[in-house]
C-alpha cells in the first residue's frame, strides 16, 4: 500500500481533534519525523499536556475549558482583537490575552476570577452599546457567539445607554443571492477578512478607515458582488455574529440537525454538514473533519444546493416498460423487484455480457464502488464503466504504469508540506477551488510554483501569488517540456537514485533513461534550483493526458 | 478632463508604481508618490496598483483609508493643517479653531465654495515652543492667532496663480 | 576682512518664526554689498523664545543675536549688529553662556545649532564618525556590552534598556536583520526628535550603523512622521553626503561591513509610533497592532530579527562609544541614567530644549529653565510625558525627574515632553480630548479602545451636562481600568491615566456648570 502524510499519524496530545469543536487556534502542525516538544502546564488546577506552540486557549479546549472567545476560531490565526479571553497567569502582571499567549513549561494559568469576570462584562457591554438589540427576530438567534458571550460573561445592563455613536443605521448589502452583509450588527473582529486572506486566499475584503469608524468593506467599499468575491462563503462561515448571514436561514430559520456528506460537484470531494429542517437541505457548511477540504468550500458545493430541492430531482422511485411510456411512480419493492426481474431476463435471452453499469464522476467514491460490486457480483460481468472514462482513461493507464496507482499518490494536507509545487494543464482556482486554495496558502508562506500552461490562468499572478515561472509552451507540446525536464535531471544526474532502487524496475528504468538522455530530448534551460528543493508536488490536470 | 490628461495621469501613476515595486513593502511609498504628484489617490487607479504591487483592491483601499493623510479626493488649491494638540490647546487652538471654520464658512475635511482652502486638523507639527501652530503646504507658522490666520489666509488667495503651458 | 560666519537657523520653529526670509535678506545684503559674510544655515539651539536667533562668529566665541524676525532683520542689519554691536537690544553675548544653555548638559545635543546639519567636515570636526570608526574595530557583543554597561534606556517613551533589546536581536539568528528607527515622535509638546534631526542627522545616521554593525543587520529604516517635511529633506541629504563618502553602503570604510538606510514616511496616524503598528506601515500596511509576543527583536520587520530605537536612544549611542558606557552612566540618578533632551511646551516663557541628567525636579524646569507662563497667568496643570502622560498638579511638581518617580505617582516621563498650561484651562475639556485623542488615532482592532475611547467622551460629556454625575463618574473610573487592563496597546492602555489624573486633581473642573 501506498505511504502517505497523515498529520494525525503522530497523535500527540491535542492532535485528535473532534472536528465539531472550535478549539479557537489553529493545531500545530507536526511532521511525521519531526520530534514534538511536548509542554506541562496546569490551567485551573488541571494538568494538560500539549506541544510546544500551542496558544493557551486551545489548550484550555482539550481540557474542556472554553475560554470566551469572539475574534478567536480555530481556522485562523489568533488575532488578539476582542480582548474577551483575558487570563492570568502567575508569576506575569497584568492580563494577557490566552489566544495569543504560548503555553510554557510549569506556567499556571487561571482563566476565571473576578477581576476577569468584571473585565469581560465590561468589554461586552462596549460591544452591546453599539449593537442592536433585536435578539429575538434576528437571523442569528439561537446562533450568535456575541449572543453566547453576552450570557457567559452575565451582561445585564449597558450603562453607556443606546444613544451614543453607534452603526445601528448602516446599510445592509443585499447584492449577493446567497447571503446578507448586514454591517449594523458587525463587531470588526475582522474573522471575515481574516477568512477571505487566510483560509480563501482572495483578499476580496478590508476594513475600511480605522478606530470606531472601521467598518467591513469588500473591494474598494462595493456591494460583495461586484468586488473580487468568489462566494466561498468562509467569510460567511467565520462570522460571529448575524452580520454575515446565509439568506436560507434568514428565509428558513435555524437547522434542527445535520447530516455529514461528501459534495459532488468536482474531484475534491469536499465534506460538508447538510443542514436539515425536518427532511429539507437548508444549508450546506463545510465539515472541518473532511480531510480533502479541512472545513472550508467553494461556491459551488456552499450555495449551490439548489438541485435538491429542484423540480427535476426524482424523488421517487419511477418505472416504465419501455421510452415512450410515461414514468409511473412505485414503490421501492416494486422498482427493485421490477429492476431485477427485467435484468435477469435480458441476461437469459442475450446472455450474461448484455447488461452494464455506468457510474458518474458526480459520484462519491463509495458510490461508485457499490456500482461496480453490483456489476460484477450481481450481474456477474465487468461492464462496468464511468463517465469519467471520457477525459480520465488516459490518466488512469499513464499514472497505474509509471506510479503504481491511478490515483493521487498523496493527501490533499501534503500541499501543506510542498517546497515546489507544478501545475501543468490544470487551473485550480476554477476547477478545483478548495484544493487551489490550500495551495496558495502554502504559495504564500513561500514555497515556489511553476506553471506550464498556455494559459495565463489565475495562479500564474494574483494577490501575494507569483509564479517562479510561466512557461506557457504552445498547445501540443507538454510532453516535449516533460522529456526536456527529465532529460537535464537524468543528464545532471540529479534523479533521486535511493527512491528508484527501491521502487522502480532496474531494465525499465534504464531502458527510458536511455532513451530520454538523447540530446533530441535537450530543452531549453530550466532553474535547476527547483529540483534540489526536497519536496515538490506535481499536479496535473486532464487536458495534459488528453494531448497526444 | 481630457482624455490626454486622463491618460498620462496613469501613465505616471504605472511610472511610480514600476519605480518602487521592487522594494520591499513598497505599498505606502508608492501612495505618497501618487500623492505628491496628484494631490491625491484616483480610486480609478487602484486597479493599476494592485496590478503592479501584486496586492488585491480592497488591500490598498483599506489602507489609504486607514491614513488620515491620504485622500480620495482632490483638496482645494491649498491645504491649512491646523493642529489640535495638547500644546497648542495649551494656548489658544481652541478659538483658533472656532474662528478658522467660522471665518473660512467651512468646517473640517471640507473646502471653501471657491475651490481654494481646505481645512484639515493635524496633530502636534513639532512646533510646541511656539504653540498654536499650522502647516500649509511643507510652511509651518508659528503663535498663529485670528489675526494672523486671516493674513495667511488672503495672502494665500491672493498668490498669483502661475499658468503653466 | 576674513571670512565670517553667520549662523541662521535651519529648523522648523525657527523657519516658523521666519528664518528662513531672515536668511535670504542676509545674504542680498552681504552679496549686494560685497561683504566678506558667509551665511550658514545651522540647527537650532533650542532657545525658542530667541528665534529667529542669529549667532557671527568671533575670536572670542560666537556672538548671539534674537530674535530677528522678517520684520526686524533690516534694523539689524542698518545696527550692524553683524559686526559685533552690544548695545543693541538683540545683542545676547556668547551664546554659550547663556544661563538657560550653560546650565545644560549637552551630550545628546552636543552638536545641534553648532554645526551645519549637512557638512560632513563640520561633523567630523566635533567628533564626528568616531563612534562608527572605533565601532568597526570592535565585535557585535563588544558593542552591544557597551550600550548595556551605560544604562542607555529607550528615549521613546517605553524606557526599555536598549542593550538588552540590542543583546536579543545579535542572539537571534537569521539570515536577514534590520535597525528601524522610530521617528515618529507623535506627542504633543515634544520636538527634541526633530531637532536632532535637523541639525544634527549625521548623529543619528552614524548611531544606527553602529546598531547595524553590532547586531548583524545590513539595512536600517527611518520611519518618519509626514508632520516634519524639513526633518525629510535634511535627513535625506545626509543620507546622501553619508553614502557618498563610504559612511553609509557597502563596505564601509573598507571594514567590509555593509549598512545602508531608507527613510520610510509615515502618512498621519499617531499610533504607528506604537512599534508594532509601524512595523505594519513598513510592510505597506494597515497600521493595525500586532499581539506580543512574538517581540520585534526575535520577529519584527518582514518578520526578522529588528532592532527598534527612538531617535535621541540611537543619537547617543556614538557618544557611547567613543567616550565609554561609564560616561553616559555618571549622569543622572537611581536606575534613570544619562541625559534626557526635556521639551519645554505649551504655556511657557522660555520654551525650549533642556538636556540635562535625570533628577532636577519637574519645578525647576518649569521656573528656572520655563520662566513661568508664557501668559503670565499662574501655571496649574502639567502634562508630561505626551497625551498618554497624566496632568500633574502643582503638589506633584516636585517630583524628580526620574523614570521611576514618575510612575510612582501614576505619571510618565515618557519621550520629556511637558506641556504647561495656566489657570484658564479646564481640565474636563482636557480629559475629553484624551479619550477624543484616543478615538480618532485607535486602530480599530480591539475593542477597549474602540469602543472605550468613544464612550468615554460621552460619559465625561453627561458628567459635565450633570446627568446623574456620581454615576456617570463611577462609569468612567471602570471603563478606565477596563481599558488600562484590556486595551492591546498602550493607546487604549494609557489613555486613561491622563483622564483619571484630571479626576482625581481637579475634581472641581468636572462639575456641571463650571
Amino acid at each position: 500500500m501506498l505511504q502517505y502524510y497523515d498529520p494525525n499519524k503522530n497523535s500527540q496530545p491535542g492532535q485528535v481533534i473532534d472536528p465539531r469543536r472550535d478549539y479557537g487556534t489553529p493545531a500545530i502542525s507536526i511532521d511525521a519525523d519531526e520530534t514534538v516538544q511536548l509542554v506541562t502546564l496546569s490551567i485551573d488546577g488541571q494538568e494538560v499536556k500539549m506541544p510546544e506552540g500551542t496558544s493557551i486557549m486551545r489548550a484550555a479546549a482539550h481540557l474542556d475549558i472554553n475560554i470566551p472567545r469572539l475574534c478567536a476560531t480555530d481556522s485562523l490565526q489568533a488575532f488578539g482583537s476582542c480582548r474577551i479571553c483575558l487570563v492570568q497567569i502567575e508569576g506575569r502582571k497584568g492580563f494577557p490575552a490566552s489566544c495569543t499567549t504560548q503555553v510554557e513549561e510549569g506556567m499556571i494559568v487561571r482563566t476565571q476570577s473576578q477581576e476577569t469576570a468584571k473585565l469581560r462584562r465590561n468589554i461586552m457591554e462596549l460591544y452591546i452599546s453599539d449593537h442592536p438589540l433585536d435578539c429575538l427576530t434576528c437571523a442569528a438567534n439561537g446562533d450568535c457567539q456575541l449572543q453566547d458571550m453576552a450570557g457567559t460573561v452575565g451582561l445585564r445592563e449597558v450603562r453607556y445607554g443606546y444613544h451614543g455613536e453607534n452603526h445601528l443605521d448602516a446599510v445592509k448589502d443585499e447584492s449577493h443571492s446567497y447571503f446578507t452583509f448586514d454591517p449594523a450588527k458587525c463587531i470588526v473582529c475582522s474573522r471575515c477578512v481574516r477568512a477571505c486572506e487566510e483560509v480563501q486566499g482572495t483578499f476580496a475584503l478590508t476594513i475600511d478607515g480605522r478606530g470606531f469608524e472601521s467598518k467591513v468593506s469588500a473591494g474598494q467599499n462595493e456591494a460583495f458582488m461586484d468586488s473580487e468575491c468568489v462566494s466561498c462563503g468562509a467569510c460567511v462561515q467565520a462570522c460571529p455574529t448575524a452580520t454575515l448571514m446565509e439568506n436560507s436561514v434568514i428565509e428558513n430559520g435555524l437547522p434542527e440537525h445535520d447530516v455529514v456528506t461528501t459534495c459532488a460537484y468536482c474531484g475534491v470531494g469536499c465534506a460538508f454538514k447538510a443542514e436539515v429542517r425536518g427532511d429539507q437541505v437548508v444549508g450546506m457548511v463545510p465539515f472541518k473533519g473532511g480531510k480533502a477540504n479541512r472545513g472550508h468550500s467553494c461556491v459551488k458545493g456552499r450555495f449551490a444546493f439548489g438541485y435538491s430541492t429542484h423540480k427535476d430531482r426524482i424523488t421517487k422511485p419511477m418505472i416504465r416498460n419501455n421510452i415512450d411510456e410515461p414514468w409511473q411512480q412505485a414503490s421501492w419493492e416494486e422498482a427493485v423487484e421490477f429492476a431485477a426481474n427485467k435484468i435477469k431476463t435480458i441476461q437469459k435471452e442475450y446472455g450474461s455480457d448484455s447488461v452494464g453499469g455506468i457510474t458518474s464522476s458526480r459520484c462519491t467514491n463509495e458510490e461508485t464502488y457499490l456500482v461496480q460490486k453490483l456489476v460484477r457480483a450481481a450481474f456477474g460481468n465487468n461492464n462496468v464503466d464511468t463517465c469519467a472514462r471520457v477525459c480520465h482513461s488516459p490518466t488512469g493507464y499513464g499514472l497505474k504504469t509509471t506510479l503504481g496507482e491511478s490515483a493521487g499518490t498523496q493527501t490533499f494536507d501534503s500541499v501543506e508540506k510542498s517546497n515546489v509545487i507544478i501545475v501543468i494543464g490544470a487551473n485550480p482556482t476554477d476547477a478545483h477551488p478548495v484544493f487551489a486554495s490550500r495551495m496558495k496558502r502554502r504559495l504564500r508562506e513561500g514555497a515556489k510554483l511553476i506553471v506550464a500552461d498556455p494559459r495565463r490562468i489565475d495562479l500564474v499572478k494574483s494577490p501575494h501569488i507569483d509564479s517562479e515561472h510561466h512557461l506557457n509552451l504552445l498547445p501540443g507540446t507538454n510532453f516535449a517540456l516533460l522529456n526536456a525536464l527529465a532529460h537535464v535531471i537524468v543528464r545532471e544526474g540529479l534523479e533521486d537514485k535511493e527512491f528508484i532502487e527501491l521502487r522502480c524496475e532496474d531494465d525499465a528504468f534504464l531502458h527510458w533513461k536511455e532513451f530520454i538522455s538523447d540530446p533530441k530530448n535537450s530543452p531549453e534551460a530550466m532553474a535547476q534550483g527547483h529540483w534540489s528543493a526536497g519536496r515538490a508536488h506535481y499536479c496535473s490536470g486532464k487536458t495534459l493526458w488528453k494531448s497526444r | 478632463m481630457s482624455i490626454d490628461k486622463e491618460a498620462s495621469k496613469e501613465e505616471m501613476v504605472l511610472a511610480i508604481v514600476s519605480k518602487y515595486k521592487e522594494i520591499p513593502g513598497p505599498l505606502l511609498v508608492v501612495l505618497h508618490g501618487i500623492q505628491q504628484e496628484l494631490g491625491f489617490i484616483p480610486p480609478e487607479f487602484i486597479p493599476d496598483i494592485a496590478e503592479g504591487l501584486n496586492l488585491s483592491r480592497a488591500e490598498i483601499h483599506g489602507v489609504i483609508s486607514f491614513y488620515h493623510f491620504f485622500r480620495s479626493t482632490p483638496a482645494g488649491r491649498h491645504t491649512i493643517q491646523l493642529c489640535r494638540a495638547e500644546s497648542c490647546q495649551a494656548m489658544g487652538s481652541r478659538e483658533l479653531e472656532r474662528h478658522a471654520k467660522k471665518s473660512l464658512e467651512i468646517d473640517f475635511h471640507q473646502t471653501t465654495a471657491d475651490g481654494q482652502i481646505t481645512l484639515e486638523p493635524v496633530y502636534c507639527l513639532g512646533n510646541c515652543a511656539c504653540s498654536p501652530a499650522i502647516r500649509v503646504g511643507d510652511a509651518i507658522h508659528a503663535h498663529v492667532g485670528a489675526e494672523s490666520f486671516d493674513a495667511i489666509v488672503n495672502e494665500l488667495i491672493s498668490e498669483k496663480v502661475e499658468v503653466k503651458n | 576682512m576674513a571670512n565670517i560666519k553667520v549662523y541662521v537657523p535651519r529648523d522648523t520653529t525657527a523657519c516658523s518664526l521666519g528664518a528662513d526670509s531672515v536668511a535670504v535678506s542676509l545674504q542680498h545684503y552681504f552679496s549686494n554689498n560685497d561683504i566678506d559674510c558667509e551665511v550658514v544655515r545651522s540647527g537650532s539651539r533650542g532657545l525658542y523664545w530667541l528665534e529667529p536667533l542669529i549667532e557671527i562668529e568671533t575670536d572670542s566665541g560666537r556672538i548671539a543675536y534674537g530674535p530677528i524676525g522678517p520684520n526686524i532683520i533690516d534694523e539689524f542689519i542698518a545696527a550692524k549688529c553683524w559686526k559685533i554691536n552690544k548695545e543693541h537690544w538683540s545683542y545676547l553675548g556668547v551664546v554659550d553662556e547663556i544661563p538657560y544653555l550653560q546650565k545644560q548638559q549637552r551630550v545628546t545635543f552636543a552638536r545641534v545649532g553648532v554645526i551645519d546639519p549637512l557638512s560632513l567636515s563640520d561633523y567630523e570636526n566635533h567628533f564626528g564618525f568616531s563612534g562608527l570608526k572605533q565601532a568597526l574595530d570592535m565585535s557585535g557583543q563588544e558593542i552591544v556590552s557597551q550600550i548595556k554597561d551605560s544604562g542607555l534606556r529607550g528615549r521613546g517613551g517605553a524606557a526599555f534598556p536598549t542593550g538588552i533589546k540590542w543583546q536579543t536581536v545579535l542572539d537571534t539568528e537569521s539570515d536577514q536583520k534590520y535597525v528601524v528607527c522610530n521617528a515618529d515622535e507623535g506627542d504633543s509638546g515634544t520636538y527634541s526628535d526633530r531637532m536632532l534631526m535637523e541639525s544634527d542627522p549625521l548623529c543619528l545616521i552614524e548611531g544606527m550603523t553602529i546598531a547595524g554593525i553590532a547586531v548583524g543587520a545590513d539595512k536600517g529604516y527611518i520611519y518618519l512622521r509626514d508632520e516634519y517635511p524639513l526633518a525629510f529633506t535634511v535627513l535625506e541629504e545626509a543620507i546622501v553626503l553619508a553614502r557618498n563618502s563610504n559612511f553609509l553602503g557597502e563596505n564601509i570604510l573598507d571594514s567590509g561591513k555593509n549598512f545602508d538606510l531608507e527613510i520610510r514616511l509615515g502618512a498621519g496616524a499617531y499610533i504607528c509610533g506604537e512599534e508594532t503598528s509601524m512595523l505594519e506601515s513598513l510592510e505597506g500596511k494597515r497600521g493595525e497592532v500586532r499581539p506580543k509576543p512574538p517581540l520585534p527583536a526575535i520577529k519584527g520587520l518582514f518578520g526578522k530579527p529588528t532592532v527598534i530605537n527612538n531617535v535621541i536612544s540611537l543619537a547617543s549611542v556614538a557618544a557611547i562609544i567613543v567616550n565609554g558606557a561609564s560616561s553616559y552612566q555618571n549622569y543622572g540618578v537611581n536606575r534613570s541614567r544619562g541625559t534626557l533632551p526635556f521639551q519645554l511646551s505649551g504655556n511657557i516663557k522660555y520654551a525650549g530644549l533642556v538636556e540635562i541628567p535625570f533628577g532636577v525636579t519637574l519645578k525647576d524646569l518649569l521656573y528656572e529653565y520655563g520662566g513661568g507662563s508664557r501668559s503670565g497667568r499662574p501655571l496649574r496643570a502639567v502634562q508630561v510625558g505626551g497625551p498618554l502622560g497624566a496632568y500633574l498638579p502643582e503638589s506633584q511638581w516636585d517630583t524628580p525627574l526620574d523614570y521611576e518617580a514618575f510612575t510612582s505617582i501614576d505619571g510618565m516621563l515618557g519621550h520629556g515632553g511637558i506641556v504647561a498650561f495656566d489657570d484658564t484651562v479646564d481640565m474636563s475639556a482636557q480629559a475629553r480630548f484624551s479619550m477624543e485623542f484616543c478615538a480618532i488615532e485607535s486602530c480599530g482592532k480591539c475593542t477597549p479602545c474602540r469602543i472605550g475611547s468613544v464612550r468615554g467622551v460621552e460619559v465625561i460629556d453627561r458628567i459635565k451636562a450633570g446627568e446623574n454625575s456620581v454615576k456617570n463618574k463611577e462609569l468612567l473610573l471602570e471603563l478606565c481600568d477596563t481599558m488600562v487592563t484590556g486595551s492591546l496597546c498602550a493607546m487604549g492602555g494609557l489613555t486613561p491615566y491622563p483622564v483619571r489624573s484630571a479626576l482625581e486633581h481637579f475634581a472641581e473642573d468636572f462639575e456641571s456648570g463650571s
